[in-house]
């Protein structure tokens, strides 16, 4: 006789990760110096971009989403298929 | 200004003196607040308040930014600091200076030595900074701006040799100019059609010293303190004279093998003649 | 990567910007304002390792093609256009049975599918300069059971030299016509639209190093059950019966590290979760290796872990909830996966390849909770494709 009973060690893991992540995302978000116009040079480069591909990221995020549960990337919503 | 300039516009006579005593004004002002040779300029009193830290008016600054980014992309081969430097191996003295003499220079030279936190500027003692590698076009591209303001659409700026256009003939053609000749006065080396954009030559024929039959480039690199071997003349053409400039002034610091490749990634027109006579580059040669 | 401008010169207009009068001059340039891209993909899912009862243990197959049309009109102003065809084909889990001690088996779908996918998506983003830019994005998806329509748009911001705010939402609406709905008793007709925005914040860390955080809100109303799949509830086979609304909240922390002149880290975070009481966590890293001679190499690592929705069981022994599934979408299940792209510049051309092992079971979530699911997926992914830049 099987039936789901939800495990209470996982929300807390989850939240721990949380946790984690917040701290990392305040602490990257104290900036230093600013940067001059002529130091972005690095910053422009393809292979600093949010997406440097942007075919792959699409049919990565496609893949993901139909064999996944949960949501994808920012800004990435529209366009539905029949897969979640 | 330091050089002879003209104005040539196609204009009504009212509108041409108009743009004439404008342009006048400009340089005038300009020339009064970054030369390195009068007493009673901007660069004068900040030479005189070094060791303290001054603040500096948002075109100052500007300037200062633009040759601080100069001075990061050519590895500190453009430094605005090393006036002690190249003022000892000005063909006025006319003889080549002594290794103590470049050390004493060296210890007033160097960016790094500088303190530039916009707008505030500290200068040590014995600091000097020379602002001639930039000011001239970019006096010529504002003198240009201020026609183009004056309803004046066609004309070209020239200071000594640094052009800046206002835009092509009346009938859209393009302006005919001529680029220097090194170790020929008067004389162009070539002639080439500009609608529109700048042309700055960087050149050592004017001053450079000639000894025992040596040629020493009045270039100097400011890390070592001694003079490059470099082009005798690179101009390019850009969409304005500070560019060009910029870009000439940089490949003529860099060398030949490292200022030809970095000409060529820059993709700009441009035209090097080398010492022995060789001329390479992509504007159209015309003998004239 | 940047087609034909100057690193160089493009640092020397940035430099001049103030003293020229310039207020739009960028330190970059979007590079390949004009180009074009073809690229295919194959998709391949590992058979079902565990025993099956019925069915071919085979399982999906999907062959893509994408085409992608990037054009500049005018200055300030691009155009995207992209085209996606997919042909899939092969068997899907149906529903999971009890079997010996009480282990869930799967059953596939005997009858092997085939159907093909079409969509096609256009985007047009006006560039005002400095980081300040506005588009505007249109989705139309087909396939022979469903079609799907979105529009979207979005805005970014600078707020001050080193930081940046982006916002936008979307809306989509899509429309559900179950194959052989009669002979299976499935719902006929269906839709379901999705509502979704979000909001983020980009920063200039160093000369180096930029960061970006960004939350996504999701809500979906409408029929979200699966209609091809069944699952056992006491003794008999019900239809998967989800709730017909679902909000979905994400939070994706993105990190992007020139670490020298010819390499770069990606570092991806996201948390997500959503009403149905799932969460999850995915991490992604890639590393950007430029070699000598236009080469470029890209390894990758993601992990991936979720947890189970309240209503997810394999099967359930009563009937005593509104809603069921043993879909393992929507169970609790761990993913890794390592990936490897190549790309390779010859003047105005770049090849490109890649592939990736993916390898999801219920053993590698976080929590570890919960019964194996043999539906879970393991699949191999592999591209090829040429981009051609006009300028």
């Amino acid at each position: 006789m099987y039936s789901k009973k939800k495990s209470p060690a996982c929300s807390a893991n989850l939240r721990r990760s949380l946790a984690l992540l917040l701290a990392a995302a305040m602490l990257a978000g104290c900036a230093s110096a600013p940067v001059q116009p002529w130091e972005r040079g690095r910053l422009a480069r393809w292979d600093m971009r949010w997406d440097p591909d942007p075919l792959k990221a699409a049919i990565d995020n496609h893949t993901y989403f139909s064999k996944e549960g949960t949501t994808g990337a920012i800004g990435a919503a529209g366009g539905g298929c029949g897969c979640n | 200004m330091g050089c002879p300039c003209a104005l040539h516009v196609e204009a009504d006579a009212q509108a041409a003196q108009r743009a004439l005593a404008a342009v006048r004004v400009e340089c005038e002002r300009l020339d009064k607040k970054y030369s390195h040779y009068r007493d009673d300029s901007f660069i004068a009193q900040l030479a005189a308040r070094t060791g303290e830290s001054v603040e500096v008016d948002a075109e100052t600054a500007n300037l200062l930014d633009f040759a601080a980014a100069l001075h990061a992309q050519s590895d500190g081969l453009f430094d605005i600091t090393a006036a002690p430097l190249t003022r000892l191996w000005d063909a006025q003295c006319g003889r080549v200076p002594s290794a103590e003499q470049i050390a004493q220079a060296l210890r007033s030279v160097g960016w790094h030595r500088l303190g530039w936190q916009r707008p505030r500027l500290h200068l040590q003692p014995g600091m000097r900074l020379d602002l001639g590698g930039i000011v001239k076009e970019y006096a010529a591209d504002r003198c240009a701006q201020l026609c183009r303001d004056a309803d004046i659409d066609a004309g070209v700026v020239d200071l000594g040799g640094d052009l800046a256009l206002i835009g092509p003939h009346r009938d859209g053609t393009p302006w005919s100019v001529g680029i220097k000749a090194p170790r020929a006065q008067n004389r162009a080396s070539a002639r080439i059609e500009l609608p529109r954009g700048g042309l700055a030559t960087s050149g050592d024929y004017e001053r450079a010293l000639l000894i025992d039959g040596k040629r020493y480039s009045h270039i100097v690199d400011p890390r070592s303190g001694k003079p490059v071997q470099s082009f005798a003349s690179v101009s390019v053409v850009a969409d304005s004279c500070l560019i060009a400039g910029a870009a000439a002034t940089l490949a003529m610091l860099f060398g030949v093998v490292r200022g030809g490749a970095y000409l060529r990634e820059l993709r700009l027109p441009h035209l090097t003649i080398e010492d022995g006579g060789n001329v390479s580059g992509d504007i159209t040669l015309r003998s004239p | 990567m940047n087609g034909r401008s100057s690193p160089s010169l493009s640092l020397l207009l940035a430099a001049s910007a103030a003293l020229l009068g310039h207020k739009d001059v960028r330190a970059d340039e979007s590079g390949g304002a004009h180009s074009v891209g073809y690229r295919f993909n194959v998709y391949d899912e590992d058979a079902i390792s565990a025993p099956v009862t019925e069915g071919d243990p085979r399982r999906y197959h999907v062959d893509t093609q994408q085409f992608a049309l990037d054009t500049a009109l005018g200055n300030r102003n691009t155009l995207s256009l992209n085209a996606v065809h997919e042909v899939m084909s092969g068997s899907s889990p149906w529903y999971l049975v009890p079997g010996p001690d009480n282990k869930p088996l799967e059953v596939l779908s005997g009858a092997t599918i085939r159907d093909h996918r079409s969509a096609v998506t256009a985007a047009f983003t006006h560039d005002a300069g400095n980081n300040d830019t506005t588009s505007f994005n249109a989705a139309y998806s087909q396939e022979r059971d469903y079609h799907a329509t979105a529009l979207g748009a979005e805005r970014t911001l600078p707020l001050s030299s080193a930081l940046t705010l982006g916002f936008g939402g979307s809306f989509s609406h899509d429309l559900l016509r179950p194959t052989d709905a009669l002979l299976y008793h499935r719902v006929e007709r269906a839709q379901k639209n999705t509502a979704s925005v979000f909001g983020s914040l980009s920063w200039v860390l160093s000369k180096d190093a930029v960061i970006e955080s960004g939350v996504q809100l999701n809500y979906q109303s409408g029929y979200l059950s699966d209609p091809y799949k069944l699952i056992v509830v006491a003794d008999s086979l019900q239809a998967d019966t989800r709730p017909d609304s679902r909000s979905e909240a994400a939070w994706l922390v993105r990190y992007r590290y020139a670490v020298n002149a010819d390499a770069a880290l990606h570092a991806d975070t996201r948390l997500a979760a959503n009403s149905w009481g799932q969460h999850s966590l995915t991490l992604a890293l890639a590393w950007y290796q430029h070699l000598r001679e236009g080469w470029q190499l890209i390894p990758g690592l993601r992990y991936y872990t979720q947890d189970s929705a309240r209503f997810y069981a394999p099967f359930f022994a009563t009937p005593d909830e509104r809603y069921f599934s043993s879909d393992y979408r929507l169970g609790g299940f761990g993913a890794v996966s390592a990936n490897l792209d190549v790309r390779k510049r010859f003047g105005r051309w770049e090849l490109n390849a890649g592939a990736e092992r993916y390898h999801a079971t219920t053993g590698l979530a976080l929590d570890s909770g919960g019964a194996a699911n043999p539906g879970t997926v393991s699949y191999t992914r592999l591209f090829a494709g040429l981009d051609f830049h006009f300028d």
